[in-house]
């Protein structure tokens, strides 16, 4: 175990060292720092009465607070799985390559670390960077408009937690890459397809229809069948960071089959991994 | 060599299976895309229908005397309703409510009988309200209905009142001043003055005066005042101009600020039902002081979401429900509430109207004119 904490701690202290996250963290910091500086909001008997940013009225509807903000929510749910996942793509795709690069790798299985424990480390300190990242911006949303509003919900914190799980899903799909081809365009590549590939299958039964009938509907619908249900997930998140009620068995089979599926694409690359020779 | 790290790739099988076998039987998708909120579309103007149908009920031409100017066309009913500020009228579409959502589930509550007390109805007055009414408006005076009464029994059904012609095209019929008792002693009389005009109008008031009124206003001989309501006005499926002490007078004590508060900031409410689908209401008030009608609006708004929380406090989450699309679209002197009923919440609502009519009270029905 402490092996893969040790491996998660290299990988985060390698992702902190990086411009291009801190740039991100920094931005979001502004982007909370301006909301909280420009937006007043006046709530009257729980009704969002009005609202100005930078000293402009917003042109709104009075009506509840929860209601209000619904859209909010819900773009900000989007935003964070949708957006989360692209940067995630782009700025994590070389860390598994470049750990598994020639030199370093035999480094590193030189170390009392076993060959399991540098993918799955690798893995856990990528995920804390998602799941830290997922949370510090919703969870600063949901701070300030909490304190500003007095409405309290736990949904796009949820929301954010479950845009980590469809990314778990998505960066195991990545490292497994990385374990057989040791490219970062590849690896943000096959995990930008997965992606697609999951929104695609998430709307299988809206699209089906598209196809002829017949042997290329049965494939495309025996294909989507399998894969996770990405933009499920995603609209899922935003009904709840919305506070929208939805079938929770549903929700529950669909998140439960995201996560094995990204267990068994990181049990994939661990098989591919341990049968390499280096 | 190559067999180590097997166990991880059954791991991924069996895992793979698992999460196959979730997506299989879980089939998230529609579920969870299934709680999208209901798009309502608020009834905001005259539509092309609407304004198809408006220049088709422009029939009657009030005739000029001495060959003068010609007013044209207009529509009988809307030239019935009141004229003037702080009048009320309302106007049910009763054709096209009935065959819309909402009013095909307010028949099968009226069918839970078997359609018996609307048959009795059609025997007594020869008026099938399914087919013959057309539209029916409620003012502050009493009623007047529009349609084809061409078969309607007002002579056989109203033998006892006094009759009498009235302008152009109108009957008046006056209750007697007295009216023999069960017991056989003699009663005081009373009831509505009734008249028709025509056979496209029934106009109900309270006295002969008050019918001649809206008979006067249809054929041309009335206030010259603006009508409280206008062509370009009569979009939805219920539409109207609610004077707003009248509204002050029907909302409840706890709310008497905010009737208050309504009075002085507006003189009329102007009402639009759409019920095509979800059943959307849009209330327009508009007043002189800017400031009084935005306070007013925020009240309301205010008021609405406190409703709602309270009903989701007390677990009347249908009631919350309906609601939840409540809202005040303010515009300097003037707001907009829009409140939304969904067709599904009014559907379990209505759910009862399903269920048979218990047998004892199926004998109770019975029309009474």
């Amino acid at each position: 175990m402490n092996g893969v904490l040790g491996i998660a701690g290299y990988v985060l202290r390698e992702a902190l060292s990086r411009k291009f996250i801190l740039a991100f963290l920094v931005g979001i910091t502004l982007l909370l720092l301006t909301l909280t500086l420009s937006l007043r909001i006046e709530v009257l008997d729980g009704a969002l009465a009005a609202t100005r940013l930078f000293g402009q009225s917003l042109d709104h509807a009075i009506q509840a607070v929860d209601m209000a903000l619904r859209p909010l929510y819900m773009a900000t749910a989007y935003l964070v799985f949708y957006g989360g996942i692209l940067f995630g793509l782009v700025a994590c795709s070389d860390f598994a390559p470049s750990l598994l690069s020639p030199g370093r790798i035999e480094h590193l299985l030189a170390l009392p670390v076993r060959r399991w424990q540098v993918l799955v480390g690798t893995f856990v300190g990528v995920m804390t960077l998602a799941v830290g990242g997922a949370l510090y911006g919703a969870g600063g949303l949901w701070l300030i408009l909490g304190v500003k509003t007095g409405y309290w919900t736990v949904g796009p914190l949820i929301a954010a937690l479950l845009a980590s799980v469809a990314y778990a899903a998505v960066y195991a799909v990545m490292l497994t890459c990385a374990t057989l081809v040791r490219s970062a365009a590849l690896c943000a590549a096959a995990g930008g397809v997965f992606l697609v590939l999951g929104v695609i299958a998430g709307f299988r039964r809206g699209i089906a229809p598209v196809f002829e009938e017949g042997m290329s509907r049965t494939g495309f619908e025996l294909l989507t069948l399998f894969l996770p249900r990405l933009s499920s997930l995603a609209n899922a998140a935003a009904s709840i960071a919305a506070s929208i009620p939805l079938e929770q068995r549903s929700l529950g089979a669909v998140l439960a089959g995201v996560a094995l599926f990204g267990l068994g694409a990181l049990a994939l690359g661990l098989w591919h991994f341990e049968r390499k020779d280096y | 060599m190559k067999t180590r790290g097997t166990r991880f790739l059954v791991l991924a099988v069996v895992v793979f299976v698992a999460a196959a076998l979730l997506m299989w039987f879980g089939q998230g998708e529609e579920a969870l895309s299934a709680s999208a909120q209901p798009s309502v579309e608020f009834p905001r103007k005259l539509r092309a229908q609407e304004k198809t149908r408006a220049q088709a009920r422009r029939t009657w031409v009030v005739p000029t005397p001495d060959a003068g100017p010609s007013q044209g066309a207009s529509d009988p009913l809307l030239a019935a309703l009141p004229r003037g500020k702080g009048k009320t009228a309302v106007v049910l579409e009763a054709n096209a409510f009935r065959h819309s959502p909402i009013g095909e589930l307010l028949l099968e509550c009226l069918y839970r009988d078997g359609g018996e007390q609307l048959r009795q109805l059609q025997e007594r007055t020869g008026i099938d309200p399914l087919t013959d009414l057309d539209r029916l408006a409620i003012t502050d005076d009493g009623l007047v209905l529009s349609g084809n009464f061409g078969k309607a029994k007002t002579d056989e059904l109203l033998g006892k009142h006094g009759r009498s012609s009235y302008g152009d095209s109108a009957r008046i019929y006056e209750p007697p001043t007295e009216r023999m008792l069960a017991d056989g002693g003699v009663g005081r009389g009373g009831g509505p003055t009734i008249a028709t005009w025509g056979h496209q109008m029934i106009v109900v008031g309270r006295d002969r005066n008050g019918v001649r009124d809206v008979i006067d206003r249809v054929e041309g001989r009335g206030s010259q005042e603006p009508p409280v309501l206008h062509e370009t006005g009569t979009y939805g499926e219920v539409y109207g101009v609610i004077a707003t002490p009248t509204i002050a007078k029907v909302l409840p004590p706890e709310q008497r600020e905010l009737a208050e508060q309504l009075v002085r900031a507006a003189g009329a409410v102007e009402l639009h039902v759409d019920a095509r689908g979800d059943v959307a209401v849009v209330a327009d008030v508009k007043g002189e002081d800017a400031q009084a009608v935005t306070d007013l609006g925020k009240s309301l708004g205010g008021a609405l979401a406190l409703a709602r929380m309270r009903a989701r406090s007390e677990g009347e989450e249908e009631v919350a429900k309906l609601l939840d699309f409540a809202r005040v679209r303010p515009d300097e002197n003037a707001f907009r509430l829009e409140v939304a009923l969904p067709i599904d919440v009014l559907k379990e609502r209505l759910a009862f109207c399903r269920e048979p009519v218990p047998e004892a009270a199926a004998g109770d029905g019975g029309v009474e004119l």
